[in-house]
């Protein structure tokens, strides 16, 4: 340890004397500058949008999702299921070359999940592959799922980047996952420098068989640079002066860049993030439905939106947001509780609260994104009725273990709280309503029936009845009522110069149209 | 003097040992888990699952049992691996303290060479403008925040003049951060030299040194300059200390890959290991400096050695 301090001290003054390590972007490079770092390039290992991101840059999925976020053909240019629905059989295309020179086949796909379902060391997200029992090579182009029971939820996943497929050489690649990443995306790994920039360069073989992009072949840039800027005026300054092309403003700039038209403002549609209202339900008053439908009839998330983020975000009417399978806007606006504070004083009536005893409860509220700001106009919009709502934020860390404990509290005031939420697929409402849920708030055994259903039907347009059953319950009963989407790190700034950068479905930009 | 140098040594291992105690009991009272932050905002997981990872950290553990298995692995020089992304925390840290470090001496560096002769220049012209000005300057310069000062820096030199890059790691990336860190620090100094000088020229050998009728210039370089130092450089110590945690912020503003914007994002993640191997790395340094500084100053004066 001694000896690595005295090298720690040496590396300190080169750092001084001969300057930073990392090799500065070149012109033919992009610089997207992000709040964070990845945790890791290995696909099994973290579970964070930042990780994800930067994997569906370096890997392939079987699937990709169109602009609305329906699952397409891409490495897999068709797939089939067997009438049972516990088989997958997907068809490869020919032709995708893994980042090594080898071309990538139906073994890459079985050394994917296998790995995925490793006894001794599985993938965190294993269980959204669901009852996974084997994979099966047929022929180098054909590879099948076997599952135990159906899994519906399987197809939009090998669409996301949890899904990535490794190519079977990363077996051998010491350092796989910090220092190698082999995968067959648009972008080759090149180097990591923890905290700092994660370096890739354009993958001159690369085919594009369904990712969202108009080039079929190989990004137009040399190279993409992902650097670590936490500060958001910092990121504001490099796009003002070049040194980053594209990254996220500091909210409250945004519309005076878009008046300036200094840079482009890109948003990210169908995030399938989730904002919304829930409850401790164990504690009066909101085991009470009516107290918990008074806070919605209350609430004018229209209006909040627009005061606090302009157009850049829109009010959601679903649990589950746009770009979901089965998100109705207006399906979703029949079964909740419209804007109506004169409805919400008559149920507070009825409950015994009234001008002269006005409810009282905490509302809870997750740091940044302006989210203070927004949870103000809600507390002002919730005393129009006569709820007095006590604000406090927190980070989201805290925010969680908080919202558990107020579900298992039994006496003390209300607390209802803004939580955010992010899947591409329905079953996120599994997650979080089944029995114990994910913060042991509202359970019942009638809607966990309903839940396991939207699981395991593989007819679409049966599952979507069952997806509606489930939010219409959620709804009705003002369980999970949804205020806006998209919700956290939506918004780029793109330098006027740079074109055809795009974001695909669930916050994954693309560069591979990106010129400048 | 190695008895008084061992006597340091000790005093300064058992403060590192306290503080990972403490920290390890403080981060425990912070509510949420590493492991339900890693899975918070999504689904990708079972509650079983959720249990056995749990498990396999370590966190299932009592805080007591936890921190016995902490110091275990330590004793064989392993500092564990993060709970985000499994990567050994040593090598994280050791791989980005040479930036804080040389944040922290450029800093250092910025604070002396302008706080000594600042700080000098007051007190030898004590009571006149100029001392009023400079020690206006010097209240201005301790009240300002780091965060707003980094922030004009970097619209004045990086986004207006263009003389400097924004954000990053680089030599050049490292002026701004240094400046932002020295100059509030400068401030510090100046006030210290100030008031430890005046302290000294009105001490009866610098009047005897007048009265032989020794040149002012040499008065002030062989008497007043010297004797006022001492104090000054026990100062430096704990400057040292305070600029290691200023470097969080500026790290943070100038995006520059230091320890200290490492820690924030592990006590966000609550990646336990990480704030650990931290505080560790951290308070070593900091008690490292200071037994330094303390054998420098012991150097200079003896009385200290003996007492």
């Amino acid at each position: 340890m001694k000896q690595s301090i005295r090298k720690a001290l040496v590396s300190a003054a080169a750092t001084i004397l001969l300057g930073g390590i990392a090799p500065a972007a070149s012109a033919r490079d992009i610089v997207w500058a992000r709040y964070g770092d990845m945790d890791t390039l290995d696909p099994h290992r973290a579970t964070s949008t930042l990780s994800l991101q930067v994997w569906s840059l370096v890997y392939d999925t079987l699937l990709a999702v169109d602009a609305t976020g329906k699952p397409v053909p891409n490495v897999a240019r068709s797939w089939t299921t067997s009438t049972d629905g516990t088989e997958y059989t997907f068809k490869l295309n020919e032709g995708v070359v893994c980042h090594d020179g080898t071309p990538l086949d139906a073994n890459d796909v079985k050394y994917t999940v296998d790995r995925a379902f490793d006894t001794s060391n599985p993938s965190l997200t294993k269980a959204s592959w669901g009852p996974v029992t084997s994979v099966e090579v047929i022929d180098p182009l054909t590879v099948t799922i076997k599952l135990d029971k159906p899994f519906v939820a399987l197809v939009p996943f090998l669409a996301d980047s949890f899904s990535s497929i490794i190519c079977d050489s990363s077996k051998d690649a010491p350092g796989f996952g910090s220092t190698a990443a082999i995968g067959s995306g648009p972008w080759k790994f090149v180097s990591w420098t923890k905290g700092d920039r994660i370096v890739l360069t354009g993958n001159t073989s690369y085919r594009n068989f369904g990712k969202l992009a108009e080039n079929k072949g190989a990004p137009y840039m040399e190279g993409l640079v992902i650097t670590t800027v936490p500060e958001p005026q910092a990121r504001l300054a490099g796009l003002k002066t070049g040194a980053i092309q594209i990254a996220e403003p500091p909210l409250d700039d945004v519309p005076a860049l878009k008046q300036s038209g200094d840079l482009k403002i890109v948003i990210a549609g169908n995030t399938g993030q989730n904002v919304f209202w829930e409850f401790a339900v164990h504690r009066p008053p909101f085991n009470d439905p009516r107290a918990r439908r008074a806070v919605a009839h209350a609430t004018d998330a229209a209006a909040a939106i627009d005061l606090i983020y302009g157009d850049l975000s829109l009010p959601e009417k679903c649990p589950i947001s746009r770009g979901v399978f089965g998100n109705d806007q207006e399906f979703c606006a029949r079964h909740g509780q419209s804007y109506d504070p004169e409805k919400a004083r008559a149920l507070l009536a009825e409950l015994g609260y009234g001008p002269d005893k006005p409810l009282e409860v905490t509302m809870i509220a997750w740091t940044g994104g302006k989210r203070d700001k927004l949870a103000e106009v809600f507390q002002s919009q919730l005393a129009e009725v006569g709820i007095t709502a006590r604000i406090e934020i927190m980070d989201i860390g805290t925010m969680n273990a908080r919202v558990r404990q107020e579900n298992e509290k039994r006496d003390g005031i209300g607390s209802l709280d803004m939580m955010t939420w992010s899947w591409f697929d329905p079953d996120i409402l599994y997650a979080l309503w089944h029995s114990p849920g994910a913060y042991r708030g509202y359970t019942s055994s009638e809607l966990d029936a309903m839940l396991e259903k939207t699981r395991v039907l593989s007819d679409q347009a049966e599952r979507e009845a069952a997806v509606r059953d489930v939010m219409a319950y959620l709804l009705e009963n003002a369980i999970h009522v949804p205020l806006y989407t998209p919700g956290w790190e939506w918004v780029f700034a793109v330098r006027p110069e740079v074109t055809g950068f795009k974001v695909a479905p669930f916050v994954y930009p693309v560069f591979n149209d990106v010129r400048f | 003097m190695w008895q008084f140098i061992g006597r340091r040594v000790a005093l300064g291992v058992l403060t590192i040992f306290i503080t990972t105690v403490a920290v390890t009991l403080l981060i425990h009272l912070v509510p949420g888990d590493p492991v339900q932050i890693m899975y918070a905002q999504s689904q990708g997981t079972t509650p079983e699952q959720i249990e056995q990872i749990r498990t396999s950290l370590g966190l299932d553990r009592s805080i007591p049992e936890q921190y016995v298995r902490f110091v275990g692995r330590l004793l064989e020089g392993d500092l564990g691996v993060t709970v985000r992304g499994r990567q050994p925390v040593l090598d994280l840290l050791l791989q980005r303290l040479p930036n804080t470090l040389a944040l922290a001496f450029s800093a250092m560096a910025v604070a002396a060479v302008l706080g000594l002769p600042l700080g000098f220049l007051a007190a030898y012209r004590r009571g006149t403008m100029l001392d009023t000005a400079l020690m206006t300057l010097a209240i201005a310069g301790v009240s300002v925040p780091h965060f707003w000062l980094g922030l004009l820096l970097l619209f004045a030199f990086a986004v207006e003049l263009q003389w400097l890059p924004v954000a990053g790691t680089g030599p050049l990336n490292l002026v701004l951060p240094a400046l932002t860190l020295g100059l509030s620090n400068a401030a510090i100094v100046a006030r210290m030299t100030r008031s430890s000088m005046i302290d000294v020229m009105s001490q009866d050998f610098v009047r005897t040194a007048h009265a032989k009728g020794l040149p002012k210039a040499m008065v002030l370089e062989r008497h007043v300059l010297r004797a006022g130092l001492v104090p000054i450089i026990t100062m430096a110590g704990l400057q040292f200390a305070a600029m290691m945690g200023g470097a969080i912020v500026v790290e943070n503003i100038f995006a520059w890959n230091g320890v200290g914007r490492l820690a924030i994002e592990a006590i966000f993640q609550r990646d336990y290991p990480m704030i650990q191997g931290f505080i560790l790395v951290f308070a070593t340094v900091v008690v490292v400096m200071s037994i330094l500084l303390d054998v420098v100053y012991a150097l200079v004066d003896p009385r200290i050695r003996r007492g």
